[in-house]
């Protein structure tokens, strides 16, 4: 009798271990399919040109070759692209932010008469496709610059309003799931004690929300840092980002990929610095907006 | 000193005489606050797209759009010729809107797929979780462009990586290169790169719902014997429910407008598979025929609309209600 269940245990037992097995055979798959294009570019950056030519599969560099890493500076003008990258997307960020949130607290806290409305048009810029409105807005600046005389297109504040714009639907979704989190106790004690509404909010909420505020604030960068349609028609010359200048190392005589790689290994640097350093709001900012505790 | 500010806008306040519009002083206060973002969407995207709308049923073109308003008026000649099969924009437009909707549910089945399995995956304590959960996010936080070009490097027909694996495994013969970013392969490359980009995002969506789905209901599917899979069936899965919501739609909707997959991928090739905003740029911009891309362009948008309501009304209203983007 003693033998029958622990043989039946046994089996069991030995079934948990397969599928866990299984498991962990999966999920090492799916981190292959993640990380084998970074590994990739990695690998690219140290090969010399010859090398990325040579027949065969060689995933690997014979020999490190960092050359790439030096020539890519001269290549192009990579300094100044990244720095417009960071004006951009960082100015872009400040202003989205600022916007965004008040817009959410509005939206989380307060009920008033077109709510379901406002709510709806967040969603329908959603669908808007980018080269509906590119023409219209380019008319726009252009319309601008004749009557008033302020420089809009291939200048920093033309192309950072249209991307702080194009970011606040995302952001005002985002902090709002963080502002309902907040219990609206606290502010309801700060108005008795003598709070504005606006108070209640610079002093109560947004510190308190500080870890969503920076969450959302990496996703709009990465928005705006990526952009690639209306950068193309409004960020030339002297505010090129990076999104720009990195297509010109496909010149007309071919794709200098080993440098190209090397430069795309510089960028990703800070990204995914960023990413690491602050992974834990991301997520947990990432998912208040659409996960009802 | 803060004080006498505050004093200052307090005075301010009391002086300015706000017109009621028999609202309450809460609504009033919220519409201070939406303003600056109404403003702006209302400058960027609304008014924009109204102005689009017009264009269509105009005729302009690289020569006339400055002087926009005085291009010529032909009220059905943009979306006469798309629905025309004999007309240069009419002989390519369904396949091209075929191939969005292929490109559009790909991805998004795909990204789900993926996206779960991963959340299953991650939703369970092991050594090296936290690490695991890291890395599966890195192709959502990589620079794009930068990931899109290794991307097409891998897919390069002679020195692809892609091509070289095959061939190594023996699937294909060394001389047989499967041009990946050319017609048909084009749409399975553009599916690849977009799950590769997006499940990430899916994935760490479905890990928070996991997370939230009170232990009680699988503590009461255990004592009601359920099996591991009926659990996931009738436990996981209907509690998933508003988050697969969100993740569906916009999958399908920012699938429909991704410009910088196909455009980085295939570049400007028109024998590439064309996806519908990328056939939109070629006619807007290579050709300059404005008024066609934006008749194209609000076709697009309405069938996103379209497809919106319908998966908005068929699912969980509630969970997308408001304020989901």
């Amino acid at each position: 009798m003693g033998g029958f269940p622990s043989e039946f245990e046994l089996s069991t037992d030995a079934r948990d271990h397969l599928i866990d097995a299984f498991q962990k055979f999966v999920l090492g798959l799916i981190l292959t399919f993640t990380l084998f294009p970074i590994f990739m570019m990695i690998a690219t950056s140290l090969k010399s040109e010859s090398e990325l030519y040579r027949d065969g599969l060689h995933l690997l560099p014979s020999t490190l070759n960092v050359q790439n890493y030096v020539d890519m500076w001269a290549r192009f003008d990579l300094v100044g692209f990244f720095l417009n990258s960071l004006i951009i997307a960082g100015t872009t960020t400040v202003i989205c932010l600022t916007v965004g949130s008040l817009a959410a607290y509005a939206f989380s806290r307060y009920e008033f008469p077109g709510k379901g409305l406002f709510g709806l048009t967040i969603l329908s810029t959603q669908m808007i496709p980018g080269v509906l409105i590119l023409i219209p807005i380019f008319i726009l600046y252009i319309t601008v610059q004749r009557e008033f005389g302020v420089p809009m297109i291939n200048t920093y504040h033309g192309i950072i309003f249209i991307y702080s714009t194009f970011t606040v639907p995302f952001a005002i979704w985002m902090l709002r799931g963080y502002f309902d989190t907040i219990p609206a106790a606290l502010e309801d004690a700060a108005r008795i004690d003598g709070c504005t509404r606006l108070q209640a909010l610079y002093r109560i909420v947004l510190p308190l929300a500080m870890p969503g505020i920076a969450a959302t604030g990496m996703f709009v960068f990465i928005i705006a840092f990526n952009e690639v349609l209306f950068a193309s028609a409004f960020a030339n010359d002297g505010v090129t980002p990076f999104a720009i200048g990195i297509q010109k190392f496909q010149t007309s005589t071919g794709t200098h990929w080993t440098e190209m790689m090397a430069a795309a290994t510089v960028s990703s640097v800070p990204l995914l610095l960023i990413f690491g350093l602050f992974q834990k709001q991301i997520v947990s900012g990432l998912t208040a907006g659409s996960v009802k505790q | 000193m803060s004080a006498s500010i505050e004093q200052f806008t307090q005075s301010l306040r009391e002086r300015m005489t706000v017109p009621s519009l028999g609202l309450d002083d809460d609504s009033r206060f919220a519409y201070w606050l939406l303003l600056p973002s109404i403003a702006m969407m209302a400058l960027i995207h609304f008014i924009p797209m109204v102005w689009g709308f017009v264009i269509s049923f105009m005729e302009v073109n690289d020569s006339t759009f400055i002087d926009w308003m005085s291009a010529p008026i032909s009220p059905l000649k943009q979306y006469g010729a798309i629905f025309q099969p004999d007309t240069a924009v009419g002989a390519e437009f369904w396949s091209s809107l075929v191939e969005t909707f292929l490109f559009a549910f790909g991805t998004t089945i795909g990204v789900y797929v993926l996206g779960l399995t991963t959340a299953l995956l991650l939703n369970k304590s092991f050594r090296g979780k936290f690490t695991a959960r890291t890395l599966v996010l890195i192709p959502y936080f990589a620079p794009a462009v930068a990931t899109i070009y290794i991307w097409r490097m891998m897919f390069t027909a002679d020195t692809g990586v892609v091509n070289e694996l095959l061939v190594w495994l023996g699937v294909i013969n060394s001389t047989d290169e499967v041009f990946w970013l050319i017609g048909n392969n084009a749409l399975i490359s553009m599916i690849v790169v977009n799950i590769w980009k997006n499940f990430p995002f899916a994935a760490i969506m479905l890990y928070a719902g996991l997370q939230s789905i009170p232990e009680q209901l699988y503590e009461a599917a255990s004592i009601d014997g359920a099996s591991r899979w009926a659990t996931f069936r009738y436990v996981t899965l209907p509690q998933l429910k508003p988050v697969t919501a969100v993740i569906i739609l916009l999958m399908i909707v920012w699938s429909f407008i991704n410009f910088t997959i196909p455009y980085l991928l295939l570049d400007k090739n028109p024998e590439n598979g064309e996806v519908l905003m990328l056939f939109i740029y070629n006619f807007a911009f290579q050709n300059g025929d404005y008024s066609l891309g934006a008749a194209l362009s609000i076709i697009l948008l309405v069938i996103s609309m379209v497809i919106s309501y319908g998966y908005y009304r068929a699912t969980m209203q509630s969970s997308v209600q408001g304020g989901a983007v």
